[in-house]
């Protein structure tokens, strides 16, 4: 039961939840950088919510199935086709001994999700199928590896209703909670903060999302390093921000003027360079029952 | 006094103080220790750091507010608890050779030193672990001794190798694996610490200490060492 790798391409990788209780080792969270469309693809198959997938950045890779099985798709349109024909996204699709899955060009988004019934069951290192590149934990995919799945006795065809399928065209705006060293920073700080419009530049992957924008005075440059969560705003020295993510450090030393939401981080993971973006604050209240109704809905629990 | 502010939807942080002292990893180590055995139901993740720690928890069983105020709580009979861990020390060869030490040349023209001396200063005292970070299993141990600080190299190398012992500025580590860094490099240990080995991760614990020995250059050769 797996899917062989026909073809290599810029950067796919096996992911699940993430490596979540490893800070304390100085190991990155990893993981899905959009977990909306990673919850969906595993949601659609009826897969645990932890379920390890393919995400496939900006498309190249090619797969071969070497049994049948089920599959679902979502995330960026980067172009899916099954035999050369253009296959459904956000789906269950049955698939067959010898299909080729194809992901050929990015139309709309960054990431692709390829969830399989049951869930890749690749290595499990540090309690997480996540690779890490920067901490040479796994590889990414290249042609002739075998992908392992898992047996299933059930069948399902979930789709999602096309009103749901985000638009990752969009300029966003990031909610974000006033954390870390949000006092430390003056009215006039937060203000150029809140009311520009920042660029996504090139300088853009699964570490970090530098913006390009109108600069923060700092006064403070380096501090003593401290615990980073996923999605925390440093400003740089160059008093611009950089938005730290999955495959970030444990711990840094820039100071940071909030973290933000996760499900808004889930948007960003689909936005490519020269996007506009702007801030808003949210309170923690707010996120918590937002993501708590996220988590219910998909069955995340720890 | 502790203060605790909020790090994002799901985490907090505690800070223990505002400059770095040899007082506080033992008490962080102790306390994220303790919030681990008394909170295991809703805690997920610590990482202790130099003046502070950072806890994530489970936000589907616990609010921000009620969290805030077990781990409050929690501070405040700090002192009163029985899982405080005993300082471990470990011992690690470390062959200081020019052929390893990429940096050792100019460090020692520099400091005006010769190399025996340099050896007895960075082996003389146990480190202390402030934090790990960076990478995996990269402890920061300090405070290295003013005689052989150096600040970090104004253009990071692409590859240290992994074993490398660096300085940086009060501060000295090794690099687990091979990895880009600025720290000046003075010598390198046949001490595995890659992730080959899972059990590598939990070879530093912030609060524990670090002690180099220096070994010749035909020992570090004939166990296996790589120039």
């Amino acid at each position: 039961m797996s899917f062989k790798v026909i073809k290599s391409s810029f950067l796919s990788t096996v992911q699940d939840y993430g490596r979540l209780t490893h800070g304390e080792h100085g190991m990155s969270q990893s993981g899905v950088m959009d977990e909306h469309a990673y919850a969906w693809a595993n949601h659609l198959l009826n897969n645990h919510f932890n379920d390890a997938v393919i995400e496939i950045t900006f498309g190249g890779i090619v797969l071969e199935a070497q049994t049948d099985t089920f599959i679902a798709v979502t995330g960026a349109n980067l172009d899916f086709k099954i035999n050369n024909k253009t296959a459904q996204m956000w789906h269950g699709l049955q698939i067959y001994k010898g299909d080729v899955l194809s992901w050929a060009n990015p139309k709309n988004g960054v990431r692709a999700y390829l969830a399989v019934k049951g869930g890749f069951a690749t290595e499990v290192l540090f309690d997480s199928k996540s690779v890490n590149l920067r901490e040479h934990i796994g590889a990414k995919l290249i042609k002739g590896d075998v992908l392992p799945y898992k047996d299933f006795n059930e069948v399902t065809y979930h789709f999602i209703s096309p009103k749901y399928i985000p638009n990752y065209n969009q300029d966003i705006t990031l909610r974000i909670l006033p954390t870390y060293q949000f006092n430390d920073f003056s009215i006039n700080q937060r203000d150029l903060f809140f009311n520009q419009n920042y660029t996504i530049t090139n300088a853009n992957d699964r570490t970090g999302c530098r913006l390009s924008g109108a600069p923060i005075a700092i006064k403070k440059e380096r501090m003593i390093s401290e615990g980073i969560s996923y999605g925390c705003v440093e400003i740089a020295t160059d008093g611009l921000p950089i938005i730290l993510l999955k495959d970030a450090p444990s711990i840094g030393g820039y100071p940071k003027i909030g973290t933000v939401f996760s499900l808004d981080l889930a948007k960003l993971a689909q936005r490519q360079p020269n996007t506009k973006l702007r801030f808003e604050l949210m309170s923690i209240h707010e996120a918590q029952k937002e993501r708590r109704k996220f988590n219910d809905f998909f069955e995340i629990s720890f | 006094m502790n203060n605790i502010v909020s790090a994002g939807e799901n985490a907090i942080l505690v800070y223990f103080g505002n400059e770095i002292n040899a007082a506080l990893p033992k008490k962080i180590g102790n306390f994220a220790n303790q919030l681990k055995n008394t909170l295991s139901d809703v805690v997920i993740d610590v990482i202790p750091s130099y003046t502070s720690l950072h806890v994530s928890y489970d936000l589907n069983k616990i609010n921000f507010q009620a969290f805030f105020d077990k781990v409050e709580s929690l501070l405040d009979q700090q002192d009163s608890n029985n899982s405080i861990l005993e300082s471990q020390t470990t011992h690690i060869p470390v062959y200081y050779g020019l052929d390893v030490g990429l940096d050792l040349e100019r460090l020692l023209a520099e400091k005006n030193l010769d190399l025996m001396s340099f050896i007895e200063i960075h082996t003389s005292q146990a480190y202390l672990i402030y934090a790990i970070g960076f990478s995996p299993a990269f402890a920061f141990l300090g405070e290295v001794d003013e005689r052989i600080q150096l600040p970090r190299l104004p253009t990071p190398r692409i590859k240290i190798p992994a074993g490398s012992v660096g300085i940086a500025e009060g501060q000295t580590a090794i690099y687990p694996a091979d990895s880009s860094g600025g720290w000046n490099i003075v010598g390198r240990t046949l001490l595995d610490l890659s992730l080959n080995n899972p059990e590598n991760i939990h070879k530093f614990r912030v609060g524990d200490k670090v002690k180099f020995y220096s070994i010749t250059r035909d020992e570090y050769l004939s166990n296996g060492g790589m120039l």
